[in-house]
């Protein structure tokens, strides 16, 4: 089986601190030239395992090798301090040295590795440039917006041309405009020098648009890996499900149907066909999610009758919630006048863009 | 995979490994050698010295009398001009705080001298005058108990003053309005919610003052030691200058005094233990100020009655003793010219030699203290190492240990370690100093570090920095105001050391207060103020350069 190397390969790797275990067995690999992301919520473990990686926090137990090597091996008493590793990182505070002048600061990494600064100068100019920073060099660091603070850290951790560059969520100190701008900078970026890089964030939005494979982390352990395709199109738990914004999860029975798809009959005796992606279709208790979009929320129309019991505004977009026995399902549509509270309607969601939730 | 990382020993280990050897040498081993001395003769285990000492009850007396009483009277002057300074609306109050602290950079000998000349019974300055012009035989006596409690409470009003008014800026005044809106009258408020409040910064502060007046040795020596009136610090001097040096008793001494203040230590810890507030939540406040109308100005001349008697009075007293020909109160037969400076600075042989060894001295003190106190710093705020309890108690014990019973376990320690020959040699003073002020290094950089986001170490390891080369090139950069000021604050306080010293000291390894010491013994009036003038001089430039740079760092 032929594989793409690995750049970076995490195994069973356990963190913790006192009496909490902040990262409880995570494992996974990123080919090189990948972008992989870990995604979570706050105190999930994403950013614990990226410092991890880094050799800023000292493991428990487990393996990190990084391009073959072994740089963290707690069975083998392997631990190689993070100025070993030969990694670049652009922290979530930037972390930009306010003694520094911009030049001083991308120049750091040739500076103490014994690199004069006239040699250092072209990596330097080039990585500048690249942020679009080109002149920026002799501003002492204290003096830039938060923006091009953030600049300075990417083009710090570009400018030595470590093959692996870990972020930790690098945009959310920026407002929402700059963020957008930010995040395709930073993709055209790593495409344009091919380094690997393991991204952490919160932000579902921001995964799914850079990485090439997301982890979903909860509690320190892993939910769900894979492509953002595979893992938009099937959540694997509830908590995959929700955090994705499917907002309607509810109890279920089960019943195998055709073309692959199962049946699902829910609280107020609906049933829906669905997908079942990981179960084998058998029967019995599970539970079903689809997301807000998907609802179709008609005032006549084929599905099942229930009463709209609030509609929340939000711009282009209304939230409606409708009361089915004793389920409340949400919907997300364009607002309309006659979907008002208290009118009766129909719901329905396709087979396609329902699930079934096996954990 | 293919080849692995050899093991070695990480950077931090190696740090907090050596921090823990090099304070083990510098605190523990001499408070060991003070116990073994005191209850060792060359016969073996002997606690006749103990004895001996115990059974002095004048000096125990006297000791702990100016213990007790040079505490309470410090707190309370200094916990009331705190709150005439921070929570009244005293006229003036900006100028007074600045003054109100000037005592720290002014070793307690040079006041005691001041007030000697002022208070004396017979010739004080005072008395003659109060002789001449009221008629009143005796107005004041400063030689015995009660001077040596007074000169010692104003030389350490400083620290319970800061402790204290931290702890006033310190406080929500909500707490306090809280207490009036559900009845309590203002002098109530007061009572049960504003003082309980600061209780523990005034406890803490009386700590530090009973550690030192316990171990007080310069205060005694002039106020105390003419008219026969010994404490232990002054006791130690006399055991280990007699002839022959009697060790065994001097170290016994120090292991009474060691055993008193750790149990206060204790006591005090177990008191603030069971009571923790929360009042102190880093933010500062705009403390309410209470007006009292005219009783402002009353209260304003209190202070500067305070600042006049500890500061004031006792330069302008050296400073007009060293340009007047002789002591004299007959106008007509004053004088002034600098003969006195002149003799000091061209004939007295070893002012050059004192003042060397303390500019010296003052250097590697503060530079030493300052990195023992950002390594120490570093490891406790920013490692998870198990030695950090070690480290934090540790480096904090020579608060409690007062600085003659630190230099007199230097002495029993080192005067018999052949293979590091430093007995007589300034290294000896240098230890002293380290370990003396070592606590103030650790406080000021660990306060320093808390301030830096540690991202900036991190970013700087990743970036393929060592632990060292980080501390070099980031940590050291961005904490260098605050070190600039703590740096300058112990050469201050080094080029002053007195207690210490006056153990340590031979004749190629005087130092300036030392020096002053002599001429006061020797009774050269005169040479001895245009000594300390000189030395005011110093302080007083050195001082000048602190606040020119926290006027630096808070433009920056």
């Amino acid at each position: 089986m032929s594989e793409v190397r690995a750049a970076v390969s995490v195994e069973e790797l356990v963190v913790g601190y006192g009496g909490v275990t902040a990262v409880d067995g995570v494992s996974f690999t990123v080919g090189v030239g990948e972008h992989l992301t870990l995604l979570g919520p706050s105190g999930c473990g994403k950013t614990t395992t990226l410092r991890a990686i880094a050799g800023l926090e000292s493991p428990r137990s487990g393996r990190i090798a990084i391009d073959g090597v072994h740089v963290y091996d707690g069975a083998a008493g392997v631990e190689a301090p993070p100025e070993d590793r030969g990694l670049s990182m652009v922290f979530q505070s930037y972390a930009i040295w306010p003694h520094m002048s911009v030049f001083d600061n991308v120049a750091f990494p040739f500076r103490v590795r014994g690199v004069s600064r006239e040699a250092s100068r072209t990596a330097v100019e080039r990585a500048l440039a690249l942020v679009d920073l080109a002149g920026f060099g002799d501003r002492p660091a204290t003096r830039l917006s938060g923006g091009q603070q953030q600049r300075v850290a990417l083009a710090r951790a570009v400018a030595f041309e470590s093959k692996v560059v870990l972020l930790d969520e690098p945009l959310s100190n920026l407002d929402a405009q700059l963020r957008v701008q930010m995040r395709s900078e930073l993709s055209d970026l790593r495409r344009r020098l091919g380094f690997t890089a393991i991204y952490v964030t919160h932000d579902q939005e921001e995964a799914f648009s850079l990485s090439d494979s997301i982890v979903v982390m909860r509690a320190g352990r892993i939910e769900q890996q894979g492509s953002p395709a595979d893992i938009q199109g099937a959540p694997r738990t509830r908590f995959v499900a929700s955090f994705l914004g499917m907002r309607n999860i509810f109890e279920a029975e089960i019943t195998p149907a055709t073309d692959g798809l199962v049946e699902a009959r829910l609280a107020d005796d609906t049933v829906l066909r669905a997908r079942d992606p990981w179960g084998d279709g058998r029967p019995g208790k599970a539970a079903i999610a689809f997301h807000p979009s998907n609802v179709d929320v008609r005032k006549h129309a084929g599905g099942t009758a229930g009463t709209v019991t609030r509609v929340l505004f939000g711009g282009v977009t209304a939230q409606i919630f409708v009361s089915s026995g004793p389920l409340e399902i949400c919907a997300v549509t364009r607002p309309q006048a006659d979907l008002a509270e208290g009118r009766p309607v129909t719901w329905h969601v396709a087979p396609e863009d329902c699930l079934v939730l096996r954990e | 995979m293919a080849a692995t990382q050899r093991i070695r020993l990480p950077a931090e280990t190696a740090l907090t490994a050596g921090l823990c050897v090099v304070v083990t040498a510098l605190v523990l081993a001499p408070v060991f050698a003070v116990v073994l001395g005191a209850t060792h003769e060359t016969g073996g285990l002997s606690l006749r010295s103990l004895v001996n000492v115990v059974s002095s009850a004048r000096v125990i007396g006297n000791t702990l009398l100016v213990g007790f009483g040079t505490t309470a009277l410090a707190v309370l002057i200094g916990g009331a001009l705190a709150l005439i300074l921070v929570r009244i609306d005293t006229p003036g109050r900006g100028l007074l705080e600045q003054c109100v602290i000037l005592p720290l950079y002014i070793t307690p000998l040079l006041t005691a001298i001041a007030w000697s000349w002022l208070g004396s019974p017979r010739g004080g300055l005072l008395n003659v005058v109060g002789r001449e012009l009221l008629g009143i035989d005796q107005l004041v006596n400063l030689h015995g108990a009660a001077g040596v409690v007074f000169v010692a409470a104003l030389a350490y009003v400083p620290l319970p003053f800061l402790l204290v008014s931290g702890a006033l800026r310190a406080m929500d005044p909500a707490l306090e309005d809280s207490a009036r809106v559900h009845g309590a009258s203002a002098a109530h408020a007061f009572a049960r919610v504003t003082l309980p409040l600061v209780l523990p910064a005034a406890l803490g502060s009386a700590m530090l003052v009973f550690v030192q007046a316990m171990g007080l040795f310069s205060v005694p020596a002039v106020l105390g030691m003419p008219s026969g009136f010994y404490v232990a610090g002054t006791e130690i001097y006399r055991l280990i200058n007699n002839y022959p040096p009697r060790f065994g008793q001097a170290a016994a001494w120090g292991l009474l005094l060691l055993a008193v203040t750790a149990l206060l230590v204790w006591l005090q810890a177990a008191v603030l233990q069971r009571r923790s507030f929360v009042t102190v939540t880093g933010k500062a406040f705009r403390p309410r100020l209470v007006l009292v109308g005219r009783a402002r100005y009353s209260l304003a001349a209190v202070a500067w009655v305070y600042v006049a008697a500890a500061v004031i009075l006792p330069v302008a007293t050296l400073l007009w003793a060293s340009l007047v020909n002789f002591i004299t109160v007959d106008p007509k037969l004053m004088a002034f010219d600098l003969r006195h400076f002149r003799y000091v600075l061209f004939t007295y042989p070893k002012t050059y030699l004192a003042a060397q060894n303390s500019l010296l001295l003052g250097i590697a003190t503060a530079t030493l203290v300052c990195g023992l106190g950002l390594g120490i710093g570093w490891v406790l705020v920013r490692t998870q190492s198990r030695a950090r309890g070690f480290l934090d108690q540790v480096s904090m014990i020579p608060l409690a240990l007062p600085s003659i019973v630190l230099a007199l376990g230097l002495l029993w320690t080192y005067v018999g370690v052949s293979w590091l020959p430093i007995y007589g040699t300034i290294f000896i003073l240098l230890l002293a100093y380290v370990t003396h002020y070592l606590p103030f290094g650790v406080r000021a950089a660990s306060g320093a570090l808390r301030q830096l986001h540690p991202e900036l170490e991190d970013a700087a390891r990743v970036s393929g920095a060592g632990l060292f080369k980080t501390l070099w090139l980031v940590v050291l950069p961005l904490t260098r105001p605050t070190l600039a000021a703590a740096w300058t604050l112990l050469f201050i306080l080094a080029i002053q050391e007195v207690s210490a010293s006056i153990l340590l000291y031979t004749s190629r390894t005087t130092v300036m207060s030392v020096a002053v010491f002599d001429l006061w013994e020797a009774g050269n009036v005169n040479a001895l103020a245009a000594l300390s003038v000189l030395q005011l001089a110093i302080t007083f430039v050195a001082l000048t350069l602190v606040l020119r740079t926290r006027q630096r760092a808070v433009a920056a």
